[in-house]
Order: C-alpha cells, then structure tokens, then sequence
C-alpha cells in the first residue's frame, strides 16, 4: 500500500513517466472521469454550491491552506498554500516540472460535463498558490478571464471556455 | 527519524486514484512499466530509508510501517528481529477503503507495496518479499543478506 500520506509523491512519478511519453493529457481524462464518481452528482444536482461543499470537506482532508467564497454566480478557491505541490517539492525524487497541471487537467473536463466554467490563475509551476474562480455563468468566467489576461501572463490562466 | 511524516488529517480517496492508476497505467504501458514506475518511487521518494538500509540501519524502515500504517487504522503486527522485519497487514486499509466506497480492487494492487519494498532495498543488503496471505492480508518480510 502506497500510504494516502504519500499518494502525490507516487504522483508525481507517474506525471514524470507519462510526461516522458507525451502521454499526461490522456491519464488527466481518465482521473477525471474517477473523479465523477465522488463528484458529479453533487455538482450536477447542487451547482456551486456542491462544489464549494465538496472543497469545503477537501480542505480538511488534504490539509489546504484555502479561502473559499462564494458570491452569486462565481465561486472563488485560493489556494493560499497548496498541501499536493508542497508535499511534491519536499520530496527526494524531486517534483515534475508540470506538477500542477493536473488540476485543471482533471477539474476542466469534469466541470464542462457539469455545465460550470472555470478560469485558473496558476501562479507559476513552482509556486504552491493558485487561485480557480469557477462559475455557472459563460459571460462571468469571460469577464473574469479578460480580467486577469490584463495582469498575468497568458500562460498561466487556463480556462475549459473559448 | 522519518524522512517523511505527516501528522494532520488523511484524504483515504486517494486509494481510489492510486487504483485507478494501476490499471491505467497497466491497460496501456504494460504491468512493467507500472513496475518501474513504483519501483522508482520506491527507490527515490523513500531514499533517506534506502540509504539507512545501506548502512545497515533499518530503523527508519520500521519507523515508516509502524507511522503509515497506524495512520490508516490497520490491524497489523511488526516483529523485528537483527535480520528480518516481519510485517505482517491483516486488512490493507487500501483496500478496505475501496470496498467501503464500492470500487473494485485493481488485480495490481499489492505491486505497490512489493515494488516500492523492492526499490527501498536496491542496493543494499536487504531484501524484500511479500506473501499474499488473502486478498487484503499479506506479510511484508524484509531479510538482510549475508555479507558474501
């Protein structure tokens, strides 16, 4: 048994073998379609609002240092100090440099099924900080977009929405 | 003293990633490729064990089973002796987590624990060796080698 302690360092190795075979975006899919099974209904059924409860329990659970706020039509998550690239930099084997594009990798496909926009402000790859501003509204996620494309770098807001 | 040691609350549904990511990875690498992957991570993330063990030190070895796997609530029994750790799991937690949850055990499962004992001990004198006792009980034997 790998120990749920130690789940993202096994991840991390995982990341690093498919990075070398240009194979992360298919394995983000299929954790993606894992994770219906914890997370669709809820986000189906309740919105937003299922979205926050389930982020609500994983704070707990993973440890997260995050401010969650919901207002109206936007759910914002800022990851103040992200617990998963934290743990994969304090780690021997040294963390995958794409480390943090499995979240969006996995949450992205998930939310489009559920009929949620989500706009990803990375920080930088190194940094574990992030913020996700999720809605349930098309014209509030692109404004929220345009918003950030005026101040950080495009490469580091990673939206599933034209 | 642990490398490693988380001491705040546990996330069990990473069990159902870590499954899924054995088939995943077996269905289109191959069971080899799922074997080096935790071979390495057995040989890298845990190398403050691995080079204790070069030492002839285990005791961050047995340190490590005894934290984890009271962490998870397993019934477990460790009896060490100058040449062997017997760990003997009498219900991985992994997998009474998945069950609880209603998923499928990968038919891969216990590669994790004999991969990642394995990469721990390349290199030194110790080897490991797991015996499948049950579906979700097993012993993990680490044994010191002769010196040749």
């Amino acid at each position: 048994m790998i120990p749920s302690d130690h789940f993202v360092r096994f991840y991390n190795e995982v990341f690093k073998f498919l990075d070398e075979r240009d194979g992360l975006r298919d394995y983000y899919d299929e954790i993606s379609r894992h994770q219906d099974f914890h997370c669709q209904k809820l986000f189906k059924e309740k919105g937003l609002e299922g979205v926050e409860e389930y982020y609500r329990k994983i704070r707990v659970e993973e440890n997260c240092d995050m401010d969650i706020e919901l207002d109206g039509h936007e759910l914002l998550l800022r990851m103040n100090r992200c617990p998963s690239l934290s743990k994969a930099i304090d780690n021997d084997a040294g963390a995958c440099p794409k480390y943090c594009m499995h979240c969006p990798g996995w949450v992205h496909p998930l939310y489009t099924r559920v009929g949620l926009y989500d706009v990803y402000d990375l920080k930088g790859l190194d940094e574990p900080a992030c913020t996700e501003y999720i809605s349930d509204d098309l014209e509030v996620a692109r404004a929220r977009r345009d918003e950030l494309l005026k101040i950080r770098p495009k490469e580091q807001i990673i939206c599933n929405f034209e | 003293m642990l490398r490693y040691q988380e001491n705040n609350e546990l996330h069990r549904d990473f069990h159902g990633t870590t499954n899924t990511t054995l088939d995943y990875i077996v269905e289109r690498y191959g069971v080899e490729a799922l074997k080096e992957i935790l071979h390495r991570t057995g040989h890298d993330v845990y190398k403050s064990i691995r080079e204790k063990l070069e030492k002839g030190d285990a005791s961050e070895l047995v340190e490590h089973l005894n934290w984890f796997y009271h962490r998870e609530g397993a019934p477990y029994q460790l009896t060490v002796t100058e040449d062997e750790i017997r760990f003997e799991v009498f219900e991985c937690p992994a997998h009474r987590h998945l069950k609880a949850l209603g998923l499928p055990v990968s038919r891969h499962s216990c590669l994790q624990t004999g991969e990642v004992n394995a990469g721990m001990c390349e290199g030194t004198r110790w080897e490991a060796s797991l015996e499948k006792v049950g579906d979700d009980h097993c012993v993990q034997i680490f044994r010191r080698r002769k010196a040749e």
